[in-house]
């Protein structure tokens, strides 16, 4: 790509360099100089010129221009407010159309202090109003969801919502509605605002017409503080603000990372944070007294009976890891297990790996990408939300997607040989083409390929594995650089739970069968009656400090946006320590220094700063793809079962009443042509069975599905795995 | 002077919408000399004939035409979608002279090179659609068409998606609204690609031009600018209301009375709007303007679609403005702010005013409002209403001021408006359910 060619401009007597082509807003910009905007939003798609907000006055153009769809060209000479009286009074009569029917009840808002539209009035806006009529008024508000409501009468129509739901999340779900002044924003049909990507329209809104109901009278701005942090829910990582007032979470923002998350959030990051004050939260230590009971114990009677589990177990201690939990703890507990004790039997959450170092690149690069090939069985919307909008904007500029999964085959078949394909040779050929895994599974694999199709030779091009877990790679990292002995195979003695995740996984209350004794790190109480002997609190990621890796390989800091109920779990495991010889530091800066210089040389804590960069490449070597493991054969008339965690789901989702309607119905996906031939019709209940155990669900027609293949979201799908009958009802 | 029919030649005298009757009369002979010709010779014929718009806008179609970025593909789009109130010359050609139209389409498509027209009708227009199909198919069955196709889409009621951009936009199954410009239509059009958008009118004169030859054309009307003829849709109160085709320079005086008959009843006449509801309205005193561009510019008017409505002595300009100013609020799409607010607080200053309970400072208050409207919008509908509505108030102040010192409408019950324009209550139906003309 050639650099644009410069052009000189005078904006406001200044003279400007700009590449040619540049919006005059960015261009103005490079000057200091402002052209206020309502609608102009670049990442919602092409400049719209509807709000009027920017006019200026152009040389040679006899009426005032919409600044927000001109270009800079060479000799142009704009005026802006400030320097054309023109101009001045054309955006004062914006306002005065915008306000004219606008409540103005700012004092009662929740964007009052925050608002666009409160700033661009007092800085160019009228004083006063000459409407002698009464305001328009209608039903307010309106809940376009359970997450969202819609203020009609404050709405100032500039379209970024609507653009954001069907050019950006290409949802199609928010319309306009009518015309003139009798245009309204609406969903379509009036159905429920229902998408992954809802919540982003109330920070797009430069108006008080789209709000977070959460948060709804909740917080002044003057009383609120912003903490910078990190999502902790999935691999993403999507950079956020936590606005809290009085100590408690009150909403969650985004902060602009343009290389990972662009500015967007899912609705389970945004939405999701009341899960902090979930009426089975855990503040304190609890001890089973009976069967399903958990009493409150003291932390002193806690730490002592740890010590005495611990103990009496000694090496044939096994943890179950969560990979939600940060950097730091994962090290702080891997140093007291495996330094302290020998423990060294870890249950990961998934397999974790840097084979795919040597091909790393930022999300952003998706954008850019010529082609982007998908394996995997899972959606990347439920796996690693924003990667679906890195991925729609690709399509948008012109990228071919090929999505190769889901398949009949398992994604690590479709990869081996996918190199000897068409396919595989125009990968080769592309200069900038991705790879991306959706799914579990040997990443492995995706490195060999990667290194056939040379992939960690061009910049722009590169693979993605999309993990299961936030920081199931950082968890992995510490615990590996903890100890270098291998893990004997005696006898499970206590097994720890670490982290809500781990506790729900069916493998790990197996393996709690066996034990003799478990003790949870968990944040809620529920899930862990009748079968942990003991619970020592947990703190969620908006409470904590600490690093977490994302699925790029980008360690990024996560801030403690408010005190947790409890104390950090590097706290206690520091005291533990003490008393096994092991000397562990509370604190996450010191405790990161330590694994950083075993695991990642050259990274400081305060380096990493607010907006983490994306480590350089590593070398490539040869990998090996792993032999893909043998699934077992199916019966002929059997389907292959793809059981996928929704975005919706998970402890945090789980707790959330405003989130309840997120989460999909009991429905099993089948393809169009295996329903016909089934004689099974959309909405019918079928029985989905294997080897006796069954469940029933409904039939959901999808038009995405191979044949053969059938999908269920993993809490509908009850015990079965891999391979499945599929019945009418 | 008479009319002079070139455009609506022998309409009326035969029945033009069988392919043999327009072949009779010498129809389709301009698609074959222009076969004939080099796309560009056909491009400089209508450039030295000066074809000017007839939509409204006035710019050189020529001109336009060179503009186009280079295809394939190119999109020729025919705007149909005539909705200016007081405008149905497009419907008279639709309607009785529909070859015309297809011929000058199949004309344009070779002079620029396109192999897909498309014509946006009015939805209410359902009797012209059918004939238009209909003389679509007859001149396809006669293998006139040589590989183009000419698909027509009928409108569903908006007045926005006149609008070339909205109507683009529509064409294309989104919501009627203007783009944003540039990019101009010619560069990035129908589906990105260039696109040349004319009104039925224009898109009809083509062959006209090709059949009278372009330097002949040009000495009709008023050279250089206003050359040939223009359809001019004559109402309101006048003896015979109907469509006359007239060299440019025809003055309104003679339209009104020679042609059209004058006031009836006896009644004098008071004001003109001279074309289309949204050019500024004239006093009866100024009716001697020749309807050419120059001289409606000099009285600070325009020729607009030609839509001519005369205006008597019996009606209330308020009650007049009022209708206007209904109108474009109905019909504002609701993109841009100006338009979308300032339309509907124009209208209920003008009601205010009508139902005297407006102030003196409010007649300043509409002007001021009228003039952070114009020029400020995304589209010239916002203009259309800005004008319209401050050129009744500059012309007719005492009317205006009459009705605020009065307290109310001078005319009491007397005043009639009927015919001059539609109630704003018309303005809600149904496509669909419009009557047929028989």
């Amino acid at each position: 790509m050639s650099a644009p060619e410069l052009v000189t401009l005078t904006i406001d007597g200044v003279e400007v360099q700009a590449p040619k082509g540049l919006g005059l807003v960015e261009t103005a910009q490079l000057a200091g100089i402002e052209i206020p905007v309502f609608c102009y939003e670049p990442r919602v798609g092409p400049p719209l010129g509807a709000c009027r907000m920017c006019l200026v006055e152009i040389e040679g153009m006899p009426k005032l221009q919409a600044g927000c769809t001109m270009t800079a060209q060479d000799g142009m000479v704009v005026k802006t407010a400030a320097a054309s009286g023109k101009a001045a009074e054309g955006q004062n009569a914006t306002l005065e159309f915008i306000l004219l029917n606008h409540p103005l009840d700012c004092p009662v808002c929740d964007k009052g202090g925050e608002c666009p539209l409160q700033d661009l009035t007092f800085r160019y806006g009228p004083g006063s109003s000459r409407l002698s009529f009464a305001k328009r008024t209608l039903d307010k508000p309106i809940p376009i969801s359970p997450t969202i409501s819609l203020d009609r009468e404050r709405c100032i129509m500039c379209f970024r919502c609507t653009r954001f739901s069907q050019e950006v999340a290409e949802d199609g779900q928010l319309v306009a509605r009518n015309r003139g002044a009798l245009s309204m924003i609406a969903t379509f049909e009036d159905t429920p605002y229902r998408a992954p990507f809802s919540g982003n329209v109330t920070e797009l809104c430069p108006v008080g017409a789209l709000l977070p109901i959460q948060y709804r009278f909740e917080a002044r701005p003057w009383e609120i503080q912003n903490v910078p942090t990190v999502c902790g829910l999935c691999p993403v990582g999507c950079n956020v603000s936590a606005t809290t007032r009085e100590g408690k979470v009150k909403r969650i923002l985004s902060r602009n990372h343009p290389e990972v998350d662009e500015g967007w959030l899912c609705d389970k990051g945004r939405f999701s944070f009341p899960h902090l004050r979930a009426a089975d939260r855990i503040a304190e230590p609890l001890r089973r007294a009976g069967r399903r009971r958990l009493e409150a114990a003291s932390w002193d009677d806690a730490l002592d009976e740890a010590e005495r589990l611990l103990r009496a177990s000694g090496p044939r201690t096994v943890t179950a890891l969560s990979g939600s939990e940060s950097v730091e703890q994962a090290w702080a507990l891997a140093k007291l297990l495996r330094r302290g004790l020998g423990a060294h039997e870890a249950v990961l959450p998934e397999a974790a790996s840097d084979a795919l170092d040597a091909y790393s690149l930022p999300l952003s690069a998706i954008r850019d990408a010529q082609l982007v090939v998908v394996v995997g069985d899972e959606p990347v919307a439920d796996r690693a939300p924003v990667v679906d909008l890195w991925l729609r904007s690709a399509r948008r500029n012109g990228a071919e997607i090929v999505a190769l999964g889901p398949s009949t085959e398992s994604a690590a078949e479709v990869c081996r040989g996918l190199a000897a394909t068409e396919l595989g040779a125009r990968l080769r050929e592309t200069e900038r083409a991705i790879l991306v895994w959706s799914g579990d599974g040997p990443q492995g694999c995706l490195a060999a390929l990667a290194g056939e199709l040379g992939l960690a030779d061009r910049p722009g091009s590169g693979a993605f594995y999309l993990p299961r877990t936030p920081n199931g790679r950082g968890v992995a990292d510490a615990w590996a650089a903890a100890s270098d002995e291998d893990p004997g195979d005696a006898e499970i003695g206590l097994l720890i739970v670490s982290g809500d995740e781990a506790a729900a996984d069916p493998h790990v209350r197996a393996l709690a069968e066996k034990a003799d004794a478990v003790l949870a790190i968990g944040m809620f109480s529920e899930p862990l009656r009748g079968w942990v002997d003991l619970v020592l609190p947990a703190t969620s990621y908006l409470e904590r400090d600490g690093t977490t890796m994302n699925l790029e390989g980008r360690l990024q800091r996560q801030r403690r946006a408010v005190m947790a109920p409890c104390p950090d779990e590097t706290a206690w495991i520091a005291k533990l320590g003490e008393r096994f010889g092991v000397e562990i530091s509370p604190y996450p800066s010191l405790l990161f220094e330590e694994l950083a210089a075993a695991c990642y040389p050259g990274v400081s804590y305060e380096g990493i700063g607010e907006r983490a960069g994306l480590p350089p490449r590593a070398a490539a070597s040869p990998v090996e793809a792993p032999a893909p493991a043998r699934e077992p054969a199916r019966a002929a008339a059997g389907f292959r079962l793809l059981r996928y965690t929704p975005l919706f789901s998970g402890p945090a989702v789980e707790r959330v009443p405003e989130l309840q309607f997120q989460r999909p119905a009991a429905e099993v996906e089948l393809a169009r042509a295996d329903a016909k031939r089934l004689g099974i019709a959309a909405g019918d209940t079928v029985r989905v069975s294997h080897d006796g155990s069954s469940v029933e669900l409904t039939a959901h027609l999808s038009r995405t599905l191979p044949e053969g293949v059938v999908r269920v979201a993993r809490e509908h799908a009850g015990e079965l795995e891999h391979d499945v009958e599929v019945t009418r009802a | 002077m008479p009319e002079t029919r070139l455009l609506l030649k022998g309409a009326g005298e035969r029945d033009l919408t069988q392919i043999a009757e327009y072949r009779a009369a010498g129809g389709y002979e301009s698609l074959a000399k222009a076969r004939a010709m080099e796309p560009q010779q056909v491009i400089d014929a209508l450039l030295e004939a000066n074809l000017r718009g007839r939509g409204g806008a006035f710019f050189p179609m020529g001109r336009k035409a060179s503009f186009l970025a280079a295809g394939p593909p190119r999109y020729l789009v025919v705007n149909a979608d005539e909705s200016e109130p007081g405008t149905f010359k497009d419907r008279e050609i639709l309607f009785s002279d529909p070859h015309r139209l297809v011929e000058g389409c199949l004309i344009t498509a070779h002079a620029i090179g396109c192999e897909q027209v498309f014509i946006y009708i009015r939805g209410e227009y359902h009797a012209e659609y059918e004939i238009l199909r209909a003389a679509c198919d007859q001149a396809r069955d006669a293998g006139l068409f040589a590989g183009v196709a000419i698909v027509l889409h009928r409108g569903a009621g908006a007045y926005i998606c006149g609008e070339e951009s909205a109507l683009l936009e529509s064409l294309e199954g989104n919501r009627g609204q203007p783009r944003a410009r540039p990019p101009f239509p010619a560069v990035s059009g129908l589906y990105r690609a260039p696109t040349l958008i004319n009104n039925v009118e224009t898109v009809a004169t083509v062959p006209v031009i090709l059949a009278t030859g372009a330097a002949e054309y040009a000495k009709l009307g008023v050279p250089p600018d206003s050359t040939g003829t223009r359809v001019f849709s004559l109402s309101g109160n006048v003896v015979n209301g109907g469509n006359y085709e007239l060299e440019m320079g025809t003055t309104l005086r003679e339209l009104i009375y020679d042609l059209g008959g004058g006031i009836p009843d006896g009644r004098e006449l008071r004001a003109v709007i001279p074309g289309g509801s949204s050019t500024p309205v004239l006093r009866a005193d100024e009716i001697d303007m020749p309807l050419d561009a120059q001289s409606a510019a000099e009285l600070g008017t325009m020729l607009g679609s030609g839509a001519v409505i005369a205006i008597d002595d019996r009606a209330c300009l308020v009650q007049v403005t009022l209708r206007i100013a209904q109108f474009y609020m109905h019909e504002s799409c609701g993109k841009c702010t100006p338009c979308r607010e300032g339309t509907r607080w124009v209208v209920q200053i003008v009601k205010k005013i009508e139902e005297g309970r407006a102030e003196p400072r409010e007649l300043d208050l509409l002007l001021d409002a009228c003039d952070r409207i114009l020029g400020k919008c995304l589209c010239p509908l916002g203009d259309a209403d800005a004008m319209a509505v401050a050129g009744f108030v500059n012309k007719f102040p005492e009317e205006f001021r009459a009705h605020i010192e009065h307290g109310g409408c001078p005319y009491g019950g007397a005043s009639s408006v009927e015919g001059l324009l539609a109630p704003i209550a018309l303005h809600w139906h149904d496509p669909t359910t419009v009557e047929l003309p028989s």
